[in-house]
C-alpha cells in the first residue's frame, strides 16, 4: 500500500490525512475519513501538502557563516561550534541567551528545547514564536477554571445550540473548523459572528454583527451588561459554582448604554437579541483567535465572563474555544516552552513541581523566571547575545534591527527560510514525516504522527539532534526514540501523564487532560471534574475606543487571520497554496489597504489606483482595493504583505498589541 | 460467461499480479478506511468493502507526477531531456462501475479528442480491468441518476457479480476472455444471465431506500444548467458555502484539471511536475494581466457543475460527467456535494 496514515500539521486543527509515498518520496495526499476531527475533510492547505513535503528547498547541511557568507560544515564541527558559543555567553550569564521554540516542532521536540534551555544553557528565556495571544488565552482559562486549554471540543460543535464566532475569518484560519460549524449552524445551531468585516462565516451566519474596529470590549461589555439588567444570568449557576460575581457586575456599572451603539457602530436592538439568544440556549460555545493576532487578555476575560454569567461554562458542549492558528501553538505551551511554565503549565515557581523536574532531570531548572525572546527584543534596554531560533515565521522580522545587534544566531529549522540571513550556523532537522512526533491541536488532542521516510543523509531528528547538543554542552541524554522523550514528559506532566505511543497508536489521538482519572482522554472541561468556583476573571473597566477624528477620519485595521497564511514560509515552498494565496497579492505589487465601495468613491479612486495613506506617526504609499467586506470609515492592511507595509506598521508597535483588535487612525489621500 | 467458487475469486488477482502492478479496495487497519491502492499482497483485496474513498484515478493521473526532467546547458545551448516514464502495466482489481465509468471520462479527455495525451496514455496503455457489480448500493451513491451502475456495461476485461457462495465472471475483451480459460473457470450456463439481472435489479430497488430525494432529478438539473435559466442567488447561496479547498475535483472519477510546474533540483536538473489542479481555486483561471473570468467563487462552482451535468459535456464526452459516486459529498466542508446541489437546484424549479 501506497497510503499512510498521519495528522495535517499547517494549522492548529490537527485534520486527519493519508499520504502517498512512493520511492522514498511523497507523491500525494487524501482525506481520512474516520478521524474524528477532520471526518473526510481538508482545506486547501491540506489538499496541498504533498507539495510542500515534496520540495527541495529544504535545509540539508549544517551551515557556518564566514566572512558574510553560509558555508557548509560537518554536523560535528557546527554542532561544537554552536555549544562552544552558546556556552560562553550563557556561562557570561544566562540571561544572555535566550531560546526561541517553535509552534510547528513536535512535542519531543520542543520538550528537548525546552530542556537544552533550563539545564544546559541554564536560561529560563524561552519562548514561542506568535504566541503572545495564545498565552493570553490559557492565562484567564487557567485563571477561571484551572484548565488552560479549549473548554469544549470539535465533537461538541454539532451538538451545542448557540455559536459565537468572535472576531475570527475561521473559514480561512481553521477551515475544517468552520466547516464544522457551518454543519452545526444547518443542523440546527443558532450561529452569531461578530467581526469588522464580512466574512464567509458572517455571510453563513443567523446573525452578523459588524463592529466598529476596537470596540471588541465594548461589545462583550454591553453583552454581559444586557444579561445581567435583563435578568438573563444563569443565578442558581452563579452562586453554587462561582466566584467574583459582584466584582463583575460592578465594573459593567461604568458602562453607559447611551453610546455603545456609537463607539460600537451595532445598535441595542441587535445585541440585545444576541444576548437573548445565548442565555435562551441549553449550550453555547464560542470561537475567538489566538497567535499572532489573537485577542488580547482583556478581552478574552470579558467573553470568558460573559459566558460564565450565562452558565456556559463547565456543561456540557458549551465553554469558550480559542483557535489555534498552528498545528502545535498549544503543545508548544505544554511542553513549557514559556519563560514561567515548566510542561503541563506547572509553574516554575511551584517549588515542588521544579524539584520533580530536579530529581528526573539531576538538574534543578533555574528559579528565577525568564523573559520571553520577543519580550527582550522589545525592550529598549533588552540585552540578548545569543538567540536560538527553530522554525520561525515572519514575527521575528519585526526585530530584523535589533537581531543585527545580537552576536550569536542559531537556526534549527528543515525547510528553506528566509530567517537563516540572520543567523550564524544553520543547523538542518528531519522533517515531521521523517520521525515519529506527537502534536496537540487546538482541542488538546495528542496525536502521533509516524515516520514514513528517511532523512536525506546527515540530517538528523530532532530528538537526536538535541541530545547531541546537550552532549557537546556537557550534559549526557540517552533517549533512543523520540518516544522515550514522550515516556519523561507523561512522567513529569500530570495532564500528560497517562498519554503513551501504543495508545496514541491505536486512537485517532487523546485529548488532555490524560491522567489516572481520565485514562483515556478529556473530551471537554466540566464542572464535575474540579472541586473549585470558577472564577469570573478581573478585568479593566475602560471603554474607550479609538475615535476618529476630522484629521485621521479612517480607523485601519491590521493584520486579521485570513492574510495569516501569506506570510507563512511554508506556503511559499508550494505550488498551487502559493498561486492562491498570491492571487490577491500578485495583483497589488505595492501591498494594499481595503477600503469600502463608498468610501473609494469619496474619495475618487478605482480599484488598484494608488493613495497615500498618513498616521500621527507615518506615512505610506499603497494601492487601494475597493472591497465589499470591509465597513465605510475603516480600512484594512494585512500585516506584513510588503516591506513598505512593514516599515509603516513598525512604528506602531503600541497599537499593534491589541493584536486582533488593533486600530491606527489614518487619514487616506488620493494622489 | 464463467463462474468462480468465492473463496477463489482472489486467485484473479493473483494471476494479474505475475505481470501487472495491482491495484484494488483494502482497508487501512490503522483507520478502517478503504482505499483503492497498490496491492503489496493480491489476497489483501476487499470485494466486498465499500466503495473505496480514493477513487482509482490516481493509478492512470496520478495526483502528482514527474512526467519527464531535462537538464538545459547554457553554453552548448543544448537541452536534455529526459522522459521518466516507463511503467508496468497495471491491473485495476474489483473495480466499482461508476469509477469506470469516471475513467473512461479521461478516457475521453486525455486521449479522444485532437490531442493524445502521451503522460497519460502511458499510465493507462494495457491496463487490464475488473469490475465489480455492486449487488447493494452504499449510503452516498446515486450511480441509478447518472447511468453508471449498479453493474458495468462495457469497458471492462472482466467484469465479477457476485451471487451466492459464488461468483459471475463476465468476459468484456479478449484478454479477459483468455485470462478466464487460463484459471480454467467452469463455464455458466444460460440461466445465469437472468440471475444476474436479478441481482442487479434488487440492487436498484434497494435505491429508493435513501435516494428517494436525487432520483430522476439529474436529467431536469441537466436541463436548468444547460439553458442557463438557474437564478443568480441560487449560485451564490452555494458559492456562500464554498471554502475554495479543491476536494470535490480531487475526489471526483472524471474530473481531469491539471497544473504544470518546473521546479528545479539541486543537482541542476528540471523537472516538469503535472499535478491535480482545481476550479474551485481562484488562481486556476486568473489570466495574465489580471483578468480572471471567474474570479467570484459563485462563479467558479457553477463552473464546476456544467462540467457534470449540462448537454453541452455530455455530448463531448457521452455521457453526464458525474458518475454518481458521492464522495464529493463526503468531502465537502460546505454542504454542497453534487446531490445536494441538484436539490438545491430543483427546489427552485418547484417553487
Amino acid at each position: 500500500m501506497n497510503y499512510k496514515p498521519g495528522i495535517c500539521t499547517f494549522c492548529g486543527n490537527g485534520c486527519g490525512h493519508f499520504l502517498r509515498i512512493t520511492d522514498g518520496g511523497v507523491g500525494g495526499v487524501f482525506a481520512s475519513r474516520n478521524h474524528p476531527v477532520s471526518q473526510g475533510r481538508l482545506c486547501v492547505r491540506g489538499w496541498n501538502i504533498h507539495e510542500l513535503l515534496s520540495t527541495n528547498r529544504r535545509i540539508l547541511e549544517p551551515m557556518v557563516r564566514r566572512n558574510g557568507t553560509l558555508e557548509k560544515v560537518s554536523t560535528d564541527e557546527a554542532l561544537s561550534l554552536s555549544m562552544e558559543r552558546l556556552m560562553k555567553y550563557a556561562g557570561e550569564s544566562p540571561d544572555l541567551v535566550a531560546v526561541l521554540a517553535s509552534p510547528r516542532a513536535s512535542n519531543e521536540e520542543t520538550y528537548l528545547l525546552m530542556k537544552l534551555a533550563r539545564t544546559v544553557l541554564k536560561t529560563n528565556n524561552i519562548g514561542v514564536d506568535s504566541d503572545s495571544g495564545h498565552r493570553s488565552s490559557m492565562d484567564v482559562l487557567h485563571a477561571g477554571t484551572g484548565f488552560p486549554g479549549m473548554l469544549g471540543s470539535v465533537k461538541g460543535i454539532t451538538k451545542t445550540e448557540f455559536i459565537l464566532v468572535f472576531d475570527i475569518d475561521i473559514t480561512k484560519q481553521n477551515p475544517i473548523l468552520g466547516s464544522e460549524i457551518h454543519r452545526a449552524r444547518r443542523g440546527g445551531a443558532t450561529l452569531v459572528t461578530v467581526d469588522s468585516r464580512e466574512t464567509q462565516i458572517a455571510r453563513l451566519s443567523d446573525t452578523f454583527v459588524r463592529t466598529k474596529p476596537g470596540s471588541n470590549k465594548v461589545i462583550l461589555g454591553a453583552l454581559a451588561k444586557i444579561l445581567i439588567d435583563e435578568n438573563l444570568v444563569d443565578s442558581a449557576f452563579i452562586q453554587r459554582h462561582t466566584a467574583g460575581f459582584e466584582g463583575f457586575a460592578n465594573l459593567l456599572g461604568s458602562l453607559s448604554y447611551d453610546d455603545i451603539a456609537a463607539k460600537t457602530g451595532v445598535g441595542l436592538d441587535d445585541l440585545r437579541d444576541i444576548a437573548r439568544k445565548l442565555a435562551g440556549a441549553k449550550s453555547a460555545m464560542a470561537f475567538y483567535p489566538t497567535g499572532v493576532s489573537g485577542l488580547d487578555s482583556d478581552m478574552i476575560g470579558y467573553l470568558f465572563n460573559l459566558f460564565l454569567l450565562a452558565g456556559k461554562i463547565g456543561c456540557e458542549n458549551s465553554g469558550i474555544n480559542p483557535v489555534t492558528g498552528l498545528n502545535n501553538l498549544q503543545g508548544a505551551f505544554d511542553m513549557g516552552a514559556a519563560p514561567d511554565l515548566l510542561t503541563g503549565f506547572q509553574p516554575l515557581g511551584d517549588s515542588k513541581a521544579a524539584a520533580k523536574f530536579g530529581d528526573v532531570w539531576g538538574v534543578n531548572p533555574p528559579a528565577k523566571a525568564g523573559k520571553a525572546p520577543y519580550a527582550i527584543l522589545d525592550d529598549p534596554a533588552g540585552k540578548l547575545k545569543a538567540i536560538v531560533v527553530m522554525d520561525h515565521d515572519e514575527g521575528i522580522v519585526r526585530y530584523a534591527e535589533k537581531l543585527k545587534s545580537v552576536d550569536f544566531i542559531v537556526y534549527i529549522g528543515a525547510f528553506e527560510n528566509p530567517f537563516t540571513e540572520f543567523a550564524h550556523v544553520v543547523l538542518p532537522v528531519a522533517s515531521y514525516i521523517e520521525t515519529d512526533g506527537t502534536y496537540t491541536n487546538t482541542e488538546r488532542r495528542i496525536q502521533l504522527s509516524r515516520k514514513k521516510t528517511e532523512p536525506a543523509s546527515g540530517v538528523l531528528p530532532g530528538w537526536k539532534l538535541f541530545s547531541a547538543m546537550a552532549g557537546k554542552g556537557g550534559a549526557k541524554w540517552d533517549y533512543s526514540s523520540a518516544e522515550d522523550v514522550m515516556k519523561e514528559i507523561s512522567k513529569l506532566t500530570p495532564i500528560y501523564s497517562k498519554v503513551n505511543y501504543a495508545k496514541l497508536e491505536k486512537s485517532f489521538g487523546i485529548q488532555w487532560p490524560c491522567d489516572e482519572a481520565n485514562p483515556d482522554g478529556t473530551e471537554s472541561f466540566s464542572l464535575g471534574s474540579v472541586n473549585r468556583a470558577l472564577n469570573f476573571v478581573t478585568l479593566r473597566g475602560s471603554y474607550d475606543v479609538p475615535a476618529a477624528s476630522k484629521e485621521y477620519p479612517w480607523q485601519l485595521m491590521v493584520g486579521k487571520a485570513q492574510h495569516y497564511w501569506h506570510q507563512n514560509n511554508l506556503m511559499k515552498i508550494t505550488k498551487i497554496p502559493l498561486r492562491e494565496y498570491n492571487a490577491t497579492l500578485l495583483m497589488y505589487t505595492q501591498g494594499f489597504i481595503e477600503i469600502s465601495v463608498a468610501d473609494a468613491k469619496s474619495l475618487q479612486v478605482r480599484d488598484k489606483w494608488p493613495v497615500k495613506v498618513t498616521s500621527a506617526q507615518g506615512t505610506m504609499n499603497v494601492s487601494v482595493k475597493v472591497s465589499e467586506e470591509v465597513g465605510d470609515g475603516t480600512a484594512y492592511v494585512p500585516y506584513f504583505v510588503q516591506d513598505m507595509i512593514t516599515k509603516f506598521l513598525l512604528v506602531h508597535d503600541e497599537a499593534l498589541k491589541y493584536g486582533e483588535d488593533a486600530t491606527i487612525p489614518v487619514r487616506i489621500e488620493k494622489v | 460467461m464463467y463462474l468462480i467458487k468465492k473463496s477463489e475469486v482472489l486467485n484473479i488477482a493473483r494471476e494479474l499480479a505475475k505481470d501487472h502492478l495491482v491495484y484494488g479496495p483494502v482497508t487501512d487497519e490503522a483507520t478502517g478506511q478503504v482505499l483503492f491502492d497498490s496491492l503489496d499482497d493480491p489476497g489483501k483485496a476487499d470485494l466486498g468493502a465499500p466503495i473505496p474513498t480514493i477513487p482509482p484515478k490516481n493509478v492512470v493521473f496520478p495526483q502528482m507526477e514527474c512526467i519527464y526532467s531535462y537538464r538545459y546547458d547554457k553554453n552548448s545551448r543544448a537541452v536534455d531531456i529526459r522522459q521518466v516514464n516507463a511503467v508496468k502495466p497495471k491491473a485495476l482489481f474489483g473495480l466499482r462501475s461508476c469509477d469506470l465509468e469516471g475513467m473512461r471520462i479521461l478516457d475521453r479527455f486525455f486521449l479522444g479528442q485532437e490531442f493524445v495525451d502521451d503522460f497519460y496514455l502511458n499510465n493507462r496503455k494495457k491496463t487490464f480491468i475488473v469490475t465489480n457489480t455492486c449487488i447493494a448500493p452504499f449510503a452516498q451513491c446515486f450511480c441509478v441518476c447518472t447511468d453508471s451502475g449498479p453493474s458495468a456495461k462495457e469497458g471492462f476485461d472482466l467484469n465479477l457479480t457476485e451471487l451466492g457462495d459464488e461468483y459471475l465472471v463476465e468476459a468484456g475483451s479478449d484478454r479477459g476472455k483468455a485470462l478466464a480459460e487460463k484459471l480454467g473457470l467452469a463455464k455458466a450456463d444460460g440461466s445465469y444471465a437472468a440471475k444476474k439481472t436479478a441481482a442487479v435489479d434488487r440492487a436498484m430497488d434497494l435505491f429508493t431506500g435513501f435516494a428517494v430525494e436525487n432520483k430522476a432529478w439529474v436529467s431536469r438539473v441537466t436541463n436548468r444548467v444547460t439553458t442557463g435559466f438557474i437564478k443568480e442567488d441560487v449560485w451564490e447561496y452555494i458559492g456562500d458555502q464554498c471554502f475554495e479547498c479543491g476536494a470535490c475535483t480531487f475526489v471526483c472519477p472524471s474530473c481531469s484539471c491539471f497544473n504544470i510546474e518546473d521546479v528545479n533540483k539541486n543537482d541542476g536538473s528540471t523537472e516538469r511536475l503535472r499535478s491535480w489542479d482545481s476550479c474551485s481555486y481562484e488562481g486556476y483561471s486568473k489570466m495574465a494581466g489580471d483578468h480572471n473570468p471567474r474570479k467570484p467563487v459563485e462563479d467558479r462552482r457553477n463552473k464546476r457543475f456544467f462540467c457534470k451535468l449540462s448537454y453541452s459535456q455530455s455530448k463531448k464526452y457521452l455521457r453526464p460527467g458525474c458518475v454518481g459516486c458521492g464522495r464529493c459529498a463526503w468531502v465537502c466542508p460546505g454542504d454542497i456535494g453534487l446531490p445536494n446541489v441538484v436539490t438545491y437546484i430543483r427546489r427552485e424549479t418547484t417553487k
